[in-house]
């Protein structure tokens, strides 16, 4: 199979349902014919033109509401924020307007709206453009919020947010936008709510999202070495949740870690560690351990930068605790 | 009566205040309400007054002293002589710091006719517990005390203790009456430094009532009457046996994993034979195949599983004027009952089965590393069994200690319940000790009450 | 998209549709006041009393799939928009007959089927989905204009000045309709907004008028035109329309001197109240009796309590609506 980057699997998907639908359109900062400061919108506007692909000033919140009335009037927007920092820029929009649209009116008006975004740290940029923000958005009713782990992820999942009826987040990890894997020629959607299990193992679940499924891999190929088999599960929505897998996944295995790379306090991965000590307590031989980023803005240098984030050794130390009975908490 | 006076706590979080200067000399006299020092604390100079008339004594704190608060510096007597029991020198802790505020500075309201000295508290032995039941005093009111004397005896969820007075002294006030349950924190005694005049005794109802106690008090809990922790907080299997209320205090807690502790459920395990067997904690799956693998233990009476000897449960009672000795003569000389032990078993007998135990009793008699065993010894009549070939198995073993010196005995659980009499003067101390799935919390104590009653009045038996 | 024009209102059967229109608004917000002041209404509540010619005026002038977005003061617009009152005062009541289902209450009613994009709570939050409504317009050619209503105190808020400054860019068949009443909340618009209103749009190009809003054939009028020509492409614009509200900011607020005279709130009822002002002229015109205004009157009243009582009588939702709408399908 062929093998393209994320920015491309993007590109592609949003070309595929450009044309698919003549209803979506995109907009944002420097979306035309600059595609964007990551390129991942490169050569969209040569195929639609400026009515679909539409630069817009530098006003997060004007262009955030824009899009959301015209997808309840029959548009399907993709708003493109150019850092996921940003999104405290457009709260209002997203989280009073396009979130509750839906309910308040009684399921009369709907918002289907694709907000692509960004986050990840250790790009050297600091702390307002190095966020990963997507734990703010999830707690919000009534948005979507998706985390593509890969290329193939990337594309299958903002296929499947276009076509979907209520506003969806996409959160792109900006370090990997040049990341390459194998995608199909042939069209294919991810269905939301479904997790995927990366590696199966029996000793210990490890659950990643964006970048951090990647952390988990390299974290249970060193544990592999040292005999212990870790399940690797990507949940790929973090809204909606695939909490039956990630329950049957810790039924087998007793012991979890949930890897995100949002702040760890009241964060994603107390959400999932919180749901499976609730439904699959009686299944744990350990304590869920949350991995997280640090809780303090990111640092911009790399020395102190590259300290914040999970790392696969970190995640390999913590695993090999688990599974060997030791207390990293004190009881 | 000399006052002490103390290095008052003045700012929100204050642990010591600076002694700038002593505005009277050793031997001064003093009024009530005399500037007597100036103390320094984070916010300001202040001048401290006296709180009672007399002669400046025993100064234990010079000028630029920073003293921790609570302790005593000085005390006012009504001799420029003073004590001549110095307070203790020294910045240290207030080792011999004075009960807190709470008897010296307490209004005049509080506790009007009491005496002063050092407050004994009802002390905090349990998690959770609210109050302690006084079961009784060991020492009467104008008794002399030494510190480490025994004073009282609670009895807690858990268990009974024996709390020591804490301080050398007398018995100054008694505040409290046994059988009564008194607020934890609460005091219950008061101990003089001088034989008081006239020492109170009344019951804690007659206490003020008091919100929870003062931080000085705390002081006073922490460091006094270290209870001795007879029944020991390490018992966590009463869950496992009759015990009403399951465990709270986290010391007794196993920790194992929630999947282990359901497999074991499931299973039918015990994780305490784990612990028995000394494996460390947290115990997870893997120590699954450990547990079944333990060999089977061969408990003792009652018992569902093995028991390590740590899950020991140890009652006292105190028999102030035992008739046995008086009834056995009686015994011997009109029923023809000469062998006193059988009559002893038969009572112990009787009081084990009081709980409801129709069973085959087999009781051991210990004495001077001999045993001998007396099966039903209260059946059909008192004191009529014969002793009996030592090797079965008593449910219940008495160990007559009355002809030896030993004092107090802690010797952990056996492989059947142990009540061990021991002689005090006239009085008699009995000690049961047992594992915790031998006899249920209620049964100890309803057997040890039961013979305690029978030691004191042993006609009553018959009746 | 000339078919798309609303009919020009030029005939006295338009003339007594607007007179009628304004006596509904009316009559809805008196019940919806003494359903407040009576505690059958749940919640919070703002009276759009005595701005009836400025709803009622823009509204006949747009086609039933033209857009409005509307704002915490709302009722007049929905009304106007042409909207039911039994499902409206269902709403009011938090019953499952409502417009919403009994989720939105008050200060959401949303009514699609007439074009009515949604009340909305936030001062000024609808004025991106105003703008962005017109870009669908734009962008699929469907010929329909939205007017963005808002009142003095949203002009304060940055959104507008970003979506207008991108309206006019981008040249969408969007209105600002600044609603003026005298007062933002509690506090006189003269405190909290410097300079001109309509310069603020004109300073992005944006053509802006100023209208008497208590005129409902100024208003009307002048939005015909400007419907039109948004229609062609030549939008965005911006009205100013002056006007007066006769409640305070919500229906509780009673004791409201120390922001506003009686006397004037007397002036504004007594000499420019909008309904009885345009009744008068339909009088003078030879366009309707009085009599027949009075039986207009009379119908109104007598379907408002109608639908007041339904409303009263009707089922709440049921609990397992809850979580239902959260996602659409």
């Amino acid at each position: 199979m062929r093998e393209i980057t994320l920015s491309k699997a993007v590109n592609e998907a949003i070309a595929e349902e450009m044309r698919r639908d003549e209803t979506v359109f995109l907009l944002g900062e420097d979306v035309a014919e600059a595609g964007t400061p990551f390129k991942v919108l490169s050569g969209l506007v040569e195929e639609f033109g400026t009515g679909r692909i539409i630069d817009t000033p530098i006003s997060e919140p004007g262009f955030m509401g824009m899009a959301v009335g015209a997808a309840m009037t029959g548009s399907r927007p993709i708003v493109d924020l150019m850092f996921g920092d940003f999104i405290f820029l457009i709260m209002d929009q997203l989280c009073n307007q396009a979130a509750k649209t839906h309910y308040m009116s009684g399921g009369k008006l709907s918002v289907p709206l694709v907000l692509r975004t960004n986050m990840g740290a250790t790009r050297r940029s600091a702390a307002q453009h190095s966020q990963s923000l997507h734990a703010l958005v999830a707690h919000i009713p009534g948005l979507k919020v998706a985390m593509p782990s890969s290329a193939y992820e990337a594309k299958g999942l903002m296929k499947t947010a276009i076509r979907d009826n209520n506003p969806v987040v996409i959160f792109e990890d900006k370090l990997m936008y040049q990341d390459k894997a194998p995608v199909p020629e042939e069209e294919y959607l991810i269905p939301f709510g479904v997790a995927n299990v990366k590696r199966e193992g029996s000793d210990i679940t490890l659950i990643g999202t964006s970048s951090m499924v990647q952390v988990a891999e390299k974290a249970a190929e060193i544990l592999a070495k040292e005999g212990i088999s870790a399940e690797v599960i990507d949940p790929r929505t973090i809204v909606p949740l695939d909490e039956a897998a990630l329950i049957e996944s810790v039924r087998k295995t007793s012991r979890a870690i949930v890897i995100d790379e949002g702040h760890q306090s009241y964060g994603v991965t107390g959400e999932i560690a919180s749901r499976l000590n609730e439904k699959a307590f009686y299944h744990l031989d350990a304590p869920v351990l949350r991995m997280g980023a640090m809780d303090v803005p990111v640092p911009f240098s790399p020395a102190l930068e590259d300290l914040t984030v999970p790392t696969p050794e970190g995640v390999a130390a913590a695993a090999r605790k688990l599974c060997a009975g030791e207390m990293i908490h004190a009881a | 009566m000399p006052r002490d006076v103390i290095m008052p706590a003045l700012g929100m979080a204050q642990d010591t205040g600076v002694l700038v200067a002593w505005l009277k000399q050793p031997g001064d006299p003093v009024a009530e309400g005399d500037a007597l020092f100036e103390v320094e604390t984070d916010k300001a100079t202040m001048e401290v007054e006296a709180q009672a008339a007399g002669f400046l004594t025993d100064v234990s704190a010079e000028a630029g002293a920073d003293v921790p608060v609570g302790q005593v510096i000085a005390r006012i007597s009504e001799t420029a002589e003073g004590s001549g029991t110095a307070p203790a020198k020294g910045k240290g802790k207030a080792d011999n710091a004075p009960a807190g505020t709470g008897a010296e500075d307490a209004p005049a309201s509080d506790t009007p006719a009491l005496p002063e000295g050092r407050e004994v508290i009802m002390p905090a032995l349990g998690m959770a517990q609210d109050t302690g039941l006084l079961v009784a005093w060991a020492k009467a009111p104008g008794d002399a005390v030494g510190a480490d004397d025994l004073l009282f005896e609670v009895e807690t969820d858990k268990s009974t203790m024996e709390v020591t007075a804490g301080h050398d002294g007398y018995v100054a006030a008694l505040l409290a009456e046994a059988g009564e349950d008194v607020p934890v924190g609460q005091p219950v005694a008061i101990i003089s430094a001088d034989k008081p005049e006239a020492p109170v005794s009344r019951s804690a109802k007659a206490a003020p009532a008091k919100a929870a106690p003062a931080p000085a008090s705390d002081t006073e809990s922490a460091k006094a009457p270290a209870p001795q922790p007879a029944a020991s907080g390490k018992a966590d299997t009463s869950r496992q046996v009759e015990g009403p209320r399951p465990p709270v205090e986290a010391g007794g807690r196993i920790l194992a994993s929630p999947k282990l502790r359901r497999l074991a459920l499931e299973q039918g395990l015990d994780l305490q034979r784990l612990v028995a067997a000394g494996y460390p904690q947290p115990f997870h799956v893997r120590d699954l195949d450990t547990l079944k693998a333990l060999p089977a233990d061969a408990p003792a009476a009652g018992a569902a599983a093995g028991v390590p000897a740590a899950q020991a449960r140890r009652l006292t009672a105190h028999v102030a004027a035992p008739g046995f000795e008086a009834f056995a003569r009686w015994a011997a000389d009109e029923a023809g009952l000469g062998d006193a032990d059988a009559l002893l078993a038969g009572l112990a007998a009787a009081s084990l089965r009081d709980a409801g135990d129709d069973a085959a009793l087999i009781v051991g008699i210990e004495r001077f590393g001999a045993e001998r065993h007396y099966t039903d010894p209260d059946r059909p009549t008192l004191g009529r069994a014969g002793a009996e070939d030592p090797d079965g198995a008593p449910a219940l073993r008495l160990r007559d200690l009355r002809g030896s010196l030993l004092g107090t005995v802690e010797m952990g659980a056996e492989d059947a319940p142990v009540l061990t009499l021991i002689a005090e003067g006239d009085a008699l101390r009995l000690t049961l000790e047992c594992a915790a799935d031998q006899l249920g919390a209620p049964r100890a104590a309803s057997l040890l009450a039961a013979f305690a009653g029978r030691m004191a009045q042993p006609l009553r038996h018959l009746l | 998209m000339a078919a798309k024009a609303a009919k020009p209102k030029t005939n006295s059967e338009d003339y007594l549709r607007m007179y009628r229109q304004m006596v509904r608004i009316r009559a809805f917000e008196d019940n919806a006041n003494q359903l407040y002041l009576s505690a059958k209404m749940p919640g919070l509540t703002h009276m759009y009393s005595g701005q009836e010619a400025v709803a009622v005026g823009i509204c006949e002038a747009l086609t039933a799939s033209d857009k409005i977005t509307s704002t915490h003061r709302g009722h007049g617009h929905c009304v106007a928009k042409g909207a039911e009152f039994r499902e409206m005062f269902c709403e009011l009541l938090g019953k499952e007959e409502g417009y919403c289902r009994g989720k939105g209450g008050s200060m959401h009613i949303a009514d699609q089927s007439n074009g009515n994009l949604g009340a909305n709570a936030i001062v000024g939050g609808s004025m991106g989905i105003a703008t962005g409504a017109a870009l669908t317009a734009k962008l699929q050619k469907t010929g329909d204009v939205t007017v963005c209503f808002f009142g003095d105190g949203a002009t304060a808020q940055g959104l507008w000045y970003e979506v207008m400054n991108m309206a006019a860019l981008m040249q969408l068949p969007v209105i600002y309709a600044c609603e003026n009443n005298g007062y933002s909340e509690y506090t006189k618009t003269a405190e909290i907004a410097a300079g001109s209103l309509p310069a603020r749009a004109e300073a992005f190009g944006i053509e802006s008028f100023t209208v008497d809003g208590q005129d409902v054939l100024a208003v009307n009028d002048l939005t015909q035109k400007l419907v039109a020509r948004a229609r062609k492409g030549e939008g965005p614009f911006f009205i100013e329309l002056m006007t007066y509200r006769y409640h305070g900011h919500h229906v509780g607020d009673i004791n409201r001197e120390y922001y506003r005279a009686k006397d004037e709130e007397a002036q504004w009822k007594t000499e420019r109240d909008p309904i009885v002002n345009f009744g008068k002229w339909l009088e003078s015109e030879g366009l309707a009796s009085s009599d027949e205004l009075k039986s207009v009157q009379d119908e109104v009243h007598a379907d408002a309590e109608a639908a007041v009582k339904y409303a009263l009588e009707a089922k709440y939702p049921d609990g397992s609506e809850v979580d239902m709408h959260v996602y659409a399908a």
